[in-house]
């Protein structure tokens, strides 16, 4: 409709004003690098302040300032471990996610589309989502006959409940009385599935993984800190993002807890991308009837 | 109003008659109407061969049409008579049919675009909805509180609900102590645990009866209450203003987006270097949970009013200014209530993984040191206090939300179409 | 009945017959006459670039001050851009709108100021869900301050009971029905004594009977008021019933196809809608609208 359309929320124009190189970019492209060129200055001077202005700023002051973090970081680029670490996370994170995916998807769907489903599962579903998922570590620690598996399953629960209220969300947003029609009509079963169901409920999944992914990163991070480091169990497994950071921490090397942050930040926007990319493969061969336009 | 003309009134008879467009308005069922076209056919007449692929809704005025399907496990031939639907295979999936008519019939056609058209601007009452995807047709379940959970997920039937907790005690229980199964018999049993919490002298030290029990909980909900109140006084005031300014949307959020995506357990370290004490730490990643939360969410919801209600404010009259305190304001307030339930949730989840690392007193401290000094009942102890105290603020930032949002509570519970 | 479109001469050159307004006891009684729209050669693109379309095509349409001016036409055929032009909404390619001879929008003004003087009336209603009927109804003149609040409250009143709605003051827009909101909204608009009334096919969504009570109440508001109103609709028979004149707009783009004049006196009642000139005029109207109903839906057009 037009007159939605009409949006007060004008978007920045895309208008060149100068022909001067930076200045040749559109205008909110512009402000973004103001503020994190501003950003950035802030910390270092706030960081550094100590050495310059004589007296430490609170706070601030105690941050490791930038220019020892690329320098932190120039080391470790070499430096296999820290790969190692890029790998031990990542493993972790695709297992449990998968799994989550995996049970989690078809859980919802189910749970949808069938009352008594619903009826019994709901409520211990409910139950137990509250339950922070790092609150199962130890939980999974004692049952699990590995620490890997033990982080996988921590993982999984973290992802899990995201991922079945999607895809319930998703379930229940088919316009049913296309349903009807082609009941009527004589479709299948299967055919109503994988012609009305699955291509509704597949932006809503989309949406909850793109969700859990990141919530799958927290626990990640949290649960090798707490495994691998925190708690007085050997650092028997460990390795992970998580883990280094709290290394570093413990270690004293404080700058690499930054090179730490900002690579776990670089490793959770690839994969949101990496989902994206799915993602838009799987809407491409789909033709969708149930969810809303 | 003039009577409409008789063929109107008869194609929406008939069309009244689909199963799935018999509830739409007339305003839906008129713009059928227009795309409808008519068609008459001799005795023995293809309507469409096996290899078309049909988009079209075919309704029988008059008489009837043969409807083959080779190829399929069972050659199956079924009929359509007056007043019923063949075709539309986009939709029902079917393929390679062959629709011939018996006999001299009138047909009408309909393009699915119309007919998508149709259904999509007549949207449907809510319990119809839940009702249909269920498969109870008609069926009305359980009258639907005004909370927006509610909304969508109608009260599961006692029995069925009590089987659920059963299934799962009862497999606890028996996985657990019964049947002590390998891997299951580490794990505390659930009438330990039952027994441990509600006794008087707790073989490990925590039960309802200690005061050390209430010292955690109220350290931790201290905490969380500290950092959520800031949060919210800072988290709020930032998303309107990121999504009514663009000025300050395109100087701040960049920097947001940035740290935003940094998982809270990864800033512990850095947190403790910078802040000193105990407190501050853990109070700070809470908070930071939470701002990004509330921030965010609040900000979707300013871009989620609406433009219609703004232009209808300027068109009145109104300054930027009253623009933004009479219908950014409440018009965001809804998202704003539902980003305060992420973020009470999300407040939890820091400060679990917070105290579990650091600190002193509350129920990470809790869970983390029960494990280490091996007290496993009270680590399910520690876990479902958590899950209870995460379930009632969370019902509690709700409740709290609908009292000031009465326009919308009202709203919902209205069952009028 | 003529078979080929009537072509639009651009502006400058004669209407074809003078405009005729309604005649009835009280129609002289109409407290002003401000409102008067030129709307000379506009234009509008949707779009840039290679996949432009032209929405409207050197559209002129010179409406009196005071009438009731009701563009009709197949969906999707512009009628849209020029409501959200002389709102102020959207700005034109080329032409220009005049109200009152000052010009809104034009060389030199890329968009008219969006204003109390012209009130849109939105299609899905636009009633502020958060305020009460009261308070909405009280809107524009307590942003403008130009009423003290406890003699805009009074008036406030007052009009919702001229327009049956007492009992409705506290009530929440969510809890009212279409029938209710639709005419809350109207009195929302008319508080603010516009010189325009514009409403974008406000009674669409509503059923038969309801439409029926909206007409009227719509009459009889604008019989106390005197603001033009400029009304679109796609019903045929609406647009011969409220209007006293209805142009019937061309497919894609958009243009005055014909321009009836309804020479029937206010006030309009249930009498009216069987009386034989009303048929008559609905009769024309429809063939002309049957015609671009026809080129329209060959275009695949959508809901615009």
């Amino acid at each position: 409709m037009v007159n939605s359309a009409v949006a007060g929320v004008a978007e920045s124009g895309a208008r060149p004003r100068s022909t001067i190189g930076i200045l040749r970019l559109p205008r909110a492209q512009r402000r973004a690098l103001v503020s994190y060129l501003a950003a950035l200055l802030v910390w270092q001077l706030g960081s550094t302040s100590g050495r310059w202005l004589g007296v430490e700023l609170p706070l601030l002051g105690r941050i490791p300032a930038p220019s020892d973090v690329l320098g932190a970081w120039s080391h470790l680029i070499v430096d296999p471990g820290y790969w190692q670490s890029w790998l031990a996370s990542s493993k972790r994170v695709a297992a449990g996610f998968t799994a989550a995916v995996l049970t989690g998807v078809p859980l919802g769907l189910i749970m949808a589309l069938s009352p008594p489903v619903w009826d019994v599962v709901f409520p211990v579903f409910e139950l137990l989502r509250p339950i922070p998922p790092l609150a199962w570590v130890p939980a999974a620690i004692i049952f699990w006959p590995t620490q890997e598996l033990s982080i996988d399953a921590v993982i999984f629960i973290g992802a899990f409940f995201t991922l079945v209220l999607n895809a319930v969300s998703g379930a229940r947003s088919i316009d049913p009385r296309l349903i009807q029609v082609a009941r009527s009509m004589g479709a299948s079963r299967a055919n109503i599935l994988t012609r009305l169901v699955l291509p509704a409920v597949l932006p809503s999944v989309v949406v909850g993984m793109e969700v859990s992914i990141g919530i799958t990163w927290e626990v990640v991070v949290a649960a090798e800190m707490i495994s691998g480091g925190g708690s007085s169990r050997g650092a028997s497994s460990g390795g992970g993002l998580g883990f280094f950071i709290w290394n570093s921490y413990v270690g004293g090397s404080y700058p690499q807890i930054i090179v730490g942050m900002i690579s776990i930040g670089i490793a959770g926007y690839l994969s949101s991308a990496a989902l994206r990319v799915v993602a838009a493969r799987l809407s491409r061969w789909n033709a969708p009837y149930g969810g809303r336009a | 109003m003039p009577e409409p003309s008789a063929r109107t009134q008869l194609l929406r008879a008939t069309l009244g008659n689909v199963p799935g467009l018999g509830d739409l308005s007339s305003d839906a069922v008129d713009s059928i109407v227009l795309a409808a076209e008519e068609g008459e056919t001799e005795d023995g007449q293809l309507v469409y061969g096996g290899t078309e692929i049909v988009t079209h809704l075919y309704v029988v005025r008059a008489g009837r049409v043969r409807l083959e399907r080779a190829g399929s496990a069972a050659e199956r031939t079924r009929w359509a008579g007056s007043g019923e639907t063949f075709g539309w295979h986009t939709l029902t999936g079917i393929r390679g049919e062959r629709a011939t008519s018996d006999g001299a019939t009138t047909l009408l056609r309909i393009p699915e675009r119309a007919l998508l058209q149709a259904l999509a601007s007549a949207p449907l009452r809510r319990e119809q909805l839940r009702a249909s995807v269920g498969g109870r047709a008609g069926a009305i379940g359980a009258r639907a509180k005004t909370s927006s959970e509610a909304q969508w997920f109608r009260s599961p039937a006692p029995y069925r609900r009590l089987l659920g907790y059963a299934l799962f005690f009862g497999g606890w229980y028996l996985t657990v102590e019964a049947w002590a199964l390998p891997h299951f018999d580490r794990l505390p049993g659930i009438t330990e645990v039952v027994h441990e919490w509600l006794s008087k002298d707790p073989t490990f030290g925590l039960s309802v009866y200690t005061p050390e029990y209430y010292a955690h909980i109220g350290s931790s909900l201290r905490r969380v209450g500290i950092a959520f109140s800031l949060a919210t006084a800072l988290g709020v005031p930032v998303g309107l203003a990121l999504g009514s300014s663009t000025t300050f949307r395109e100087y701040v959020f960049p920097v947001f987006e940035l740290l935003r995506p940094v998982p809270i357990p990864a800033w512990i370290p850095l947190a403790i270097l910078v802040f000193s004490g105990a407190e501050a730490p853990i109070v700070f990643l809470t908070f930071l949970a939470s701002f990004f939360a509330t921030a965010l969410n609040t900000f979707l919801g300013v871009r989620s009013i609406d433009p219609k209600y703004v232009l209808a404010a300027r068109c009145l009259g109104a300054s930027p200014w009253q623009v933004f305190r009479h219908i950014v304001v409440p018009g965001a307030l809804p998202f704003v209530l539902t980003g305060l339930q992420i973020s009470v949730g999300v407040a939890w989840f820091s400060i679990a993984a917070a105290e579990m690392c650091s600190g002193q007193l509350g129920l990470g401290y809790v869970i983390n040191t029960s494990y280490t000094e091996v007290k496993f009942p009270t680590i399910v102890i520690g876990m479902l206090t958590l899950g209870i105290l995460g379930f009632a603020t969370s019902a509690l930032v709700r409740l709290v939300g609908e009292r000031l949002v009465v326009w919308r509570a009202r709203e919902l519970s209205m069952e009028r179409p | 009945m003529t078979s080929g479109a009537i072509a639009w001469r651009p502006a400058g050159t004669q209407r074809a017959a003078a405009p005729v307004l309604p005649r009835s006891a009280r129609a002289d009684a109409l407290p002003r006459r401000r409102g008067a729209i030129r709307i000379a050669d506009a234009v509008k693109y949707y779009g840039t670039g290679e996949s432009r379309v032209l929405a409207v095509d050197h559209c002129s349409l010179d409406i009196a001050a005071g009438e009731v001016f009701v563009v009709i036409g197949p969906s999707g055929c512009g009628k849209t851009t020029l409501l959200n032009a002389l709102a102020g909404f959207h700005s034109l390619d080329a032409g220009s709108i005049h109200l009152d001879g000052e010009l809104l929008c034009g060389p030199g003004r890329e968009k008219a100021p969006i204003g109390a003087d012209r009130i849109v009336v939105f299609q899905n209603g636009a009633l502020f869900p958060w305020k009460t009927v009261l308070e909405n109804v009280a809107f524009g003149p307590a942003m403008r301050g130009t009423i003290p609040r406890t003699e805009l409250l009074e008036r406030a009143r007052r009009r919702l009971a001229e327009a049956g709605l007492q009992g409705y003051e506290e009530s929440y827009p969510g809890e009212t029905s279409s029938g209710v909101k639709r005419r809350v909204e109207i009195v929302r608009a008319l508080m603010n004594d516009p010189a325009v009334l514009l409403l974008d096919e406000p009674f669409r969504a509503l059923d038969a009977l309801t439409k029926a009570m909206m007409h009227e109440a719509l009459i009889a508001s604008y019989l106390r008021t005197g603001s033009t109103v400029f009304f679109i609709t796609h019903d045929i028979e609406e647009a011969v019933f409220l209007g006293s004149r209805v142009a019937i707009m061309t497919s894609r783009p958009c243009r005055p196809k014909k321009i009836l004049s309804i020479d029937i006196p206010y006030p309009r009642g249930r009498e009216t809608v069987t009386s034989r000139r009303f048929r008559e005029l609905v009769a024309e109207a429809m063939a002309a609208v049957h015609e671009e109903a026809l080129k329209a839906y060959a275009l695949g057009e959508k809901e615009g």
